[in-house]
């Protein structure tokens, strides 16, 4: 075991309060990176200012400072500790730019506190656009073209170079303001005038667009020996456009080729090694042209991140405590898996189910706000659901967002076809339910298609959904056939949603539908026997079991 | 074979149901595991520490809805269920639970039901001889005049029957109310109007208590920063009260365990009151964990919704925490410290409003926020300045200060102008406060409103010329002057108050923080 000795005493920064883009998310990745410290003998040293945290609860760190998260305060905390080393990747952004804001200050070297998991230059690599570009091009990476320009004739000149559409940024205005998107030259004149007139130093960015485009995103984990594993692969339903953590995401990846996975699989492995990440985990976004099948690098978060909560969760393989191990020197040969006890966590998880996220707006508190879902991340929360299949998955995690919705039904017979369309080509919390309707109205794929830019694959499912939902509508609970009913629960209807389509009562139809199955979320599809009891439902089909008499026994499998 | 008892998380995080919940689910599950049962988590969202399979002996990753619950339910055939740490998502399912014949722990369905059902709670505190604000339910715009003319306004409004959006609102006057209904509600038969008098200028308590149906311990006694008429959720708040008397606080404790026992609680309850004239009225009872409970367990050093959940599988608080029974002399705010426990601990909220740029920035009955964080000191005006740092507004130690108030409002903040003087800060106002401070012999700037010449106020902020903003709305709801100053101050990050309690602990913290510093310690070296 190669665990470092040089250090004892180890700083961790927990991520504040819960505020839009950054939640409890990091209080899960905190508490467990505090507890494998502890677990191997470190004395961890806890900041955090959000008292609602169980990480800041007094037995899971040794010492606990709720005290606010500023430089000011933490190299008060520094000095009076004098710890060795800090660990700056659990706690989101905020310790990201505190770790950055010590270093450059001098503090860190001031008290010889070493960071480990994710250094210095390693972050502003992975931070600041034009390093972030350069490297990307050192490794034969695309990224969308962009440039940055000071006058009108210097964006002419690069107009043709970057195409249609193309974003506008300006410089320093707060909170995106004076940003548009050009679709000709007239427009792109008219735009980059303002935007160069909406930034105080004059200057705007100009970037190719990728709206619409499809979008994954690949977690990755590296170890001090350069090994490298991928955890999960998450694709996004709603196209590039909407921030990821607004959009409903899928894992593992739904719509690629297994050459195509193997590419981001290489990709992803070249960032976190060009980026220079030590140690730990990161998430790297990639788009791809639909049309083309071209892949380019959005961004990579070089620590631990909500799409790594999610895929832990959606995986059973913790990262954030294996992020905190690797950070003190082991090696992911040398960790065990917790679940199998007997695969270490060099093993990359294969998983046999379907995982949706689907997140939560709370819009209702702020009338007046727009309900446009942009690349500014608005959702408050998120729900994740597990399924067998794509459709029990995703119906499942439907009914976990407590909207009084058990499925794909919104009531949404009386709105005009305008409405349903303006609904489907504006992304807003309630898209799916305007895509369902849509279905349901005799749309095509090919329509729905055009006007949402979502894969065909994804739409297809719902329009399936849709269908059966129609077939179950034209029986009653009488004429309803078992095998029916079977293929519904199979897919995901809740007995709400049953019941609304056959006339009946949520209990008449739990009275006549098959039993509940349990299985096991185990890292490696079965392959080993798991230890953990984490489980989720799902609708088996009935399987045969030769009794000592010869009798055949019938039964649905569950584990739990 | 150990026992099974199931616990229903806090499902999908969301404004007014957060991080807190899950909280107290996770202590809920180690409490059980530590009591000898089987403790089995239902939970679906993955960002939480409860969907850690680490945290329970069984984890359920489903939704949390009735059929999905009594399908594990079904399953696993647990000796009970837990539904008072999730917050409404599990609180929900509790009678339809109970009227399929499951057992549910702690707080029975009922005593729940008389809590959350105005008349039956009305009859409660009328046989307990507690007050309540006086209230009225009208099926009929008419009804709704009569009403709120015969209370006295101002009134606070709002439908019993709620979808999406618009809900609560503090009106002051008939045109007002009758604005309301017409553009926001439909007062009908089946879905009338909730009124309630407002008890203007109150001062608003939180009580977290815990009860085993003998004994009822007081977490805390937890006092507003902001006055009545903002959501308890959105409002500061100091543990222990910082501006009553320790008669008045212990009355206070007087009515929760009054209340605790009336309504046979097993583990948690939350209690809201207003003080108005000395005059103590019960604003609301939940008989569960509260959004509180985190906060007040970390000031007082003691976990509640842990020994909360040992009560529910009926553990009694003697033998949880003895040594609180020994206490000789307590604390007037708490039932689990003495009277030597000096220090003050302050939750302060933060806000979306940066990524909403249409939305007026401002306190109300409707909650906004998105999360907590917490300052602690020994000194009041330290502890507020920590969480207000906590919270991402440092307050400035010198410079240039914005202050226009409602005209009710002007009155009390003669002396605060005062004391920010004092401090040396400059003080900026537009005609109205500046005739009004003027008049009183308080020095100011004059500085124009938006309509006027420029450079305006606003102008200013953006400037960087103006370095604390103290504003209050004068009550109707507009796009006024008010709601620019507020949005600049918003997105150019200049501290600003928008409640006349709210400055003054400000201008404490201020002073507190000039002539002390900050420090800084650990919980683990806090001597309770």
């Amino acid at each position: 075991m190669a665990k470092r000795t040089d250090i004892n005493k180890i700083l961790l920064i927990g991520s504040g309060p819960i505020i839009i883009g950054q939640a409890a998310e990091f209080d899960y990745s905190g508490t467990q990176g505090a507890k494998a410290l502890k677990e191997e003998g470190y004395e961890v040293i806890l900041v955090n200012s959000n008292p609602a945290t169980i990480m800041t609860d007094p037995e899971i760190a040794d010492k606990t400072y709720i005290e606010p998260l500023t430089t000011k305060i933490l190299e008060k905390i520094i000095q009076k500790e004098r710890p060795d080393a800090l660990l700056p990747t659990l706690g989101g952004q905020t310790s990201l730019n505190l770790a950055i804001g010590l270093y450059e200050k001098g503090i860190l070297d001031k008290y010889n506190v070493k960071m480990i998991g994710a250094n210095y230059e390693a972050i502003k690599k992975a931070e600041d656009r034009e390093l972030f570009k350069q490297a990307m091009e050192k490794i034969g990476l695309k990224m969308p073209k962009s440039a940055v320009v000071k006058t009108m004739a210097e964006a002419v000149e690069i107009m043709d170079w970057i195409g249609f559409p193309v974003i506008i940024r300006p410089s320093f205005t707060l909170g995106g303001t004076g940003g548009s998107i050009a679709y000709n030259a007239d427009e792109f004149i008219s735009k980059v005038k303002s935007g160069l007139e909406a930034s105080p130093i004059s200057e705007v960015l100009l970037e190719e667009s990728v709206i619409g485009w499809k979008e994954f995103e690949m977690e990755v984990m590296r170890d001090k020996n350069d090994n490298c594993v991928i955890i999960c692969s998450i694709e996004n339903f709603d196209p590039m456009g909407v921030h990821t953590g607004d959009s409903i995401t899928i894992a593992p990846a739904m719509t690629l080729t297994d050459k195509e996975y193997q590419m981001l699989r290489d990709y992803s492995i070249a960032v976190i090694r060009e980026i220079g990440v030590e140690t730990g985990g990161s998430n790297v976004q990639f788009s791809q042209n639909p049309e083309t099948g071209e892949f380019y690098v959005i961004e990579m978060n070089p620590r631990v991140s909500r799409s790594s909560a999610l895929a832990s969760k959606a995986t059973g393989f913790p990262i954030a405590k294996i992020a905190a191990k690797l950070a003190v020197g082991y090696t992911l040969d040398e960790l065990p898996n917790d679940i199998t006890k007997e695969t270490p966590a060099s093993f990359e998880p294969t998983i046999d189910y379907i995982v949706t996220k689907i997140p939560r707006f709370d819009f209702a508190k702020f009338p007046e706000a727009d309900q446009t879902l942009t690349t500014m991340m608005k959702s408050v929360g998120e729900v994740m659901a597990i399924g067998r299949t794509f459709k029990e998955s995703f119906q499942k995690a439907l009914r976990s967002l407590e909207l009084g919705k058990y499925g794909f039904y919104a009531k949404l017979e009386n709105a005009s076809d305008e409405e349903i369309k303006e609904k489907i080509i504006r992304p807003t919390p309630e898209r799916v339910w305007y895509i369902a309707e849509a279905f349901r109205r005799g749309y095509t794929i090919d329509e729905v298609h055009q006007m949402s830019h979502i894969d065909k694959w994804f739409l297809n499912q719902i329009k399936e959904i849709i269908d059966l939902e129609k077939e179950i509508a034209s029986k009653t609970l009488g004429t309803i056939d078992a095998d029916l009913l079977e293929k519904a629960k199979q897919w995901g209807f809740s007995d709400r949603e049953l019941a609304r389509l056959l006339k009946t009562s949520e209990e008449k139809i739990r009275e006549k539908r098959i039993d509940v199955s349990y299985k096991v979320v185990d890292t490696c599809a079965a392959e080993f026997k798991a230890f953990t009891p984490y489980y989720y439902s799902s609708y088996e089909s009935l399987v045969g079991k030769v009794e000592e008499d010869g009798s055949i026994k019938l039964y649905r499998d569950s584990e739990n | 074979m150990k026992k099974k008892v199931i616990i229903l998380g806090s499902g999908p995080n969301r404004i007014g149901q957060g991080v807190e919940f899950d909280y107290a689910c996770v202590h809920c599950v180690w409490a059980l595991r530590e009591e000898g049962y089987e403790a089995i988590m239902v939970n679906c969202n993955p960002e939480t520490v409860s969907t850690d399979y680490d945290t329970s002996d069984k984890l359920f990753f489903e939704p949390i809805v009735y059929e999905d619950v009594v399908n594990i339910i079904e399953s696993e055939k647990p000796v009970g269920v837990v539904v008072q740490f999730g917050g409404q998502t599990p609180l929900k399912l509790a009678v339809p639970l109970q009227n399929a014949g499951i057992n549910i722990l702690g707080t029975s369905p009922e005593s729940i039901d008389i809590a959350e059902d105005r008349e039956r709670f009305r009859d409660l505190i009328i046989q307990l001889d507690l007050k309540q604000p006086e209230s009225g339910i009208a099926k009929s715009k008419e009804e709704a005049v009569l009403i709120a003319e015969k209370i006295g306004y101002p009134v606070l409004v709002r439908p019993s029957y709620v979808l999406g959006g618009r809900a609560m609102r503090l009106v002051y006057d008939t045109a007002e109310l009758l604005e309301y209904i017409e553009e926001a509600v439909y007062v009908t038969e089946d879905k009338p109007l909730l009124i309630d008098k407002f008890l203007e200028d109150a001062v608003e308590l939180d009580v977290d208590a815990v009860s085993d149906g003998e004994d009822v311990l007081v977490g805390a006694v937890m006092e507003h920063i902001e006055e009545a008429g903002i959501h308890s959720g959105d409002s500061a708040t100091c543990i222990p009260p910082y501006t009553l008397e320790d008669q008045l606080i212990e009355k206070v404790k007087e009515h929760t365990k009054k209340l605790a026992r009336a309504l046979n609680v097993y583990g948690l309850m939350n209690v809201q009151f207003a003080v108005k004239d000395d005059e103590i009225y019960v604003i609301e009872v939940n008989p569960r964990a509260s959004r509180t409970v985190p906060f007040v367990s970390k000031a007082i050093g003691y976990p509640l919704a842990k020994i909360a959940s040992k009560i529910i599988v009926g553990k009694k608080l003697k033998e949880i925490v003895p040594e609180v029974f020994e206490i000789k002399e307590k604390h007037p705010a708490s039932d689990f410290v003495s009277k030597e426990f000096k220090r003050y601990s302050i939750k302060e909220v933060v806000f979306p409003w940066t990524r909403f740029p249409n939305v007026d920035p401002l306190l109300g009955p409707e909650m906004k926020s998105t999360g907590e964080v917490m300052g602690i000191d020994k000194d009041f005006g330290l502890a507020f300045y920590k969480a207000q740092s906590a919270a991402g507004q440092d307050l400035p130690e010198e410079g240039n200060v914005f202050i226009s108030v409602a005209d009710k409002d002007k009155p009390k903040i003669i002396q605060m102008a005062k004391d920010l003087q004092n401090l040396g800060f400059k003080i900026y106002a537009t005609k109205g406060t500046y005739n009004f401070l003027k008049e009183n012999g308080v020095d100011a700037v004059l500085t124009s409103k938006l309509s006027e010449e420029r450079p305006n106020i606003v102008d200013k902020i953006r400037n960087g010329e103006i370095q604390l903003i103290i504003n209050t709305p004068s009550g109707k709801r507009e796009r006024s002057d008010a709601y620019y100053i507020r949005r600049a101050a918003v997105m150019h990050k200049v501290p600003y108050f928008t409640t006349v309690r709210g400055a003054y602990a400000a201008v404490e913290a201020i002073k507190s923080y000039k002539e002390k510093g900050l420090d800084v310690m650990a919980i683990q070296d806090m001597n309770l």
